[in-house]
């Protein structure tokens, strides 16, 4: 195969998806704002405090602590009109030794509501980008 | 190739039983045709399976692509531990049909020998990867990727074995077809470093992988043919590459190539081989590949390409 369709190969997958249209609409906006982070949360933390590998970290936590924090931190990393002023993840997480997999759970968790809640793939990646870097305010500390 | 099929199906049902690792689904690439984890052609950086950092765990496979008059079969296992390193052996066999042994008779011979029975190459690979750097995945807010080394460590099994004629004899007695082809080694070792990350939600709100791979080797032809020639027996620097989209949570579509240092030249030139694939990951425990592969050059069949499917299974 020449040099040239070898480059015409890999350029296309991204030409394709390249072609859907951008607009100014904030994330946090374009899955419709505080109303659907409420739901998403609502249902990934009652799955967290049910889960029988990570819900013991959370015992003594009011649900709708825990809920709203998430909902806030969320909103101001998708460009919603929130400021996150909740203790810092590294000083909530210091010494709990969460472990990377019970991390990983709770991605999961997190991914399945939202996609029970109805957001589309692309918002779920598009928000699961900016929450992954919080990997390293829980683990490793 | 029913046996294959039956101990991939065996293991199948074993990881029903046993429990899923953690880390995000498809996140773990596929067993290669030499069983590193990664595409179907090259390595990436991210260590096969789903393992996180607390667990062990194991993974099979079972590849077939057909080239018309070569067909590769590939079978391996693999164990993944605490996502960081990865080992793997794999055994390859390639079916060469008796109408390119019989030309290659014809070639050598002048056309007096123009009937010769087919035959098979094996080549076995051990494989170890090492993740040194990154996080290819949860680091999204910088551009930094995942880093491993590896190597395969591959012997050829038929490297001096004879080509027989339908009466039995062997008029090249010992020598293989890699021997024929001018390699002078039957085993060698490739090393390779290879550079990973996923990028969430790009482009458009999907999943992007990019994987560049560099392998230092002195295979011919993966190592199917031998390793090194008479005048070459230094490490050649090949380049590889993925790329991939996720498309659906369970669905990732993409493409990939692989240099190739042709040190045999004549019949056994080798040509940069690339692939297009759909890879299909139901669940954690299976995934399904096709593809559609490029070779190039193979001896005697200038155009090589068709068609490749592979079974995964974790446990």
């Amino acid at each position: 195969m020449t040099n040239s369709k070898i480059i015409a190969l890999f350029l296309i997958p991204l030409a394709l998806l390249g072609c859907s249209s951008t607009t100014e609409q904030s994330l946090y906006d374009e899955i419709g704002g505080h109303k659907t982070l409420e739901t998403v949360y609502g249902v990934a933390v009652t799955r967290i405090y049910t889960h029988p590998d990570i819900g013991h970290y959370f015992k003594g936590v009011p649900k709708r602590h825990l809920r709203d924090q998430l909902v806030t931190q969320t909103c101001e990393l998708i460009g919603g009109p929130c400021e996150y002023d909740g203790k810092s993840m590294l000083e909530s997480h210091q010494g709990l030794d969460i472990k990377e997999r019970e991390f990983y759970i709770l991605v999961e968790i997190v991914q399945g509501a939202m996609r029970d809640v109805g957001l589309t793939y692309q918002q779920e990646n598009r928000i699961l980008q900016k929450l992954a870097p919080i990997k390293y305010e829980t683990i490793n500390l | 190739m029913t046996k294959y099929l039956c101990l991939a199906l065996s293991l199948y049902s074993m990881s029903t039983y046993a429990g899923t690792d953690s880390r995000l689904i498809a996140s773990g690439g596929i067993a290669g045709f030499e069983g590193t984890a990664g595409g179907g052609i090259t390595p990436w950086a991210f260590i096969g399976g789903y393992t996180s950092k607390e667990e062990v765990g194991y993974g099979a496979n079972i590849q077939l692509l057909n080239l018309n008059d070569y067909t590769l079969t590939t079978a391996g296992a693999s164990v993944s531990i605490f996502d960081r390193v990865e080992l793997s052996i794999q055994r390859q066999k390639l079916d060469i049909s008796a109408g390119l042994t019989s030309n290659v008779f014809s070639l050598l011979t002048d056309g007096a020998i123009t009937n010769a029975n087919s035959t098979t190459i094996g080549q076995d690979i051990i494989g170890a990867k090492v993740k040194i750097w990154g996080d290819g995945v949860f680091t999204q807010d910088t551009w930094v990727p995942q880093i491993s080394i590896g190597a395969q460590h591959k012997r050829n099994r038929d490297f001096d074995t004879s080509l027989l004629l339908p009466d039995g004899s062997a008029p090249l007695p010992n020598i293989g077809v890699p021997q024929l082809l001018g390699a002078t080694d039957n085993s060698g070792t490739d090393i390779y470093v290879s550079a990973t990350k996923l990028w969430l939600g790009f482009p458009a709100g999907y999943n992007l992988l990019t994987n560049f791979t560099a392998r230092f080797t002195k295979a011919n032809s993966f190592g199917l043919l031998g390793f090194s020639s008479e005048n070459d027996d230094s490490y050649s620097t090949e380049l590889e590459g993925s790329l991939a989209v996720l498309i659906s949570p369970t669905t990732a579509i993409g493409a990939e190539f692989r240099t190739q240092s042709d040190r045999l030249g004549g019949l056994a030139e080798e040509d940069t081989v690339v692939d297009v694939f759909v890879a299909y990951f139901p669940n954690k425990s299976l995934s399904i590949t096709a593809a559609y592969v490029d070779l190039g050059n193979l001896p005697l069949q200038e155009n090589s390409n068709g068609f490749y499917l592979t079974l995964n299974t974790n446990f």
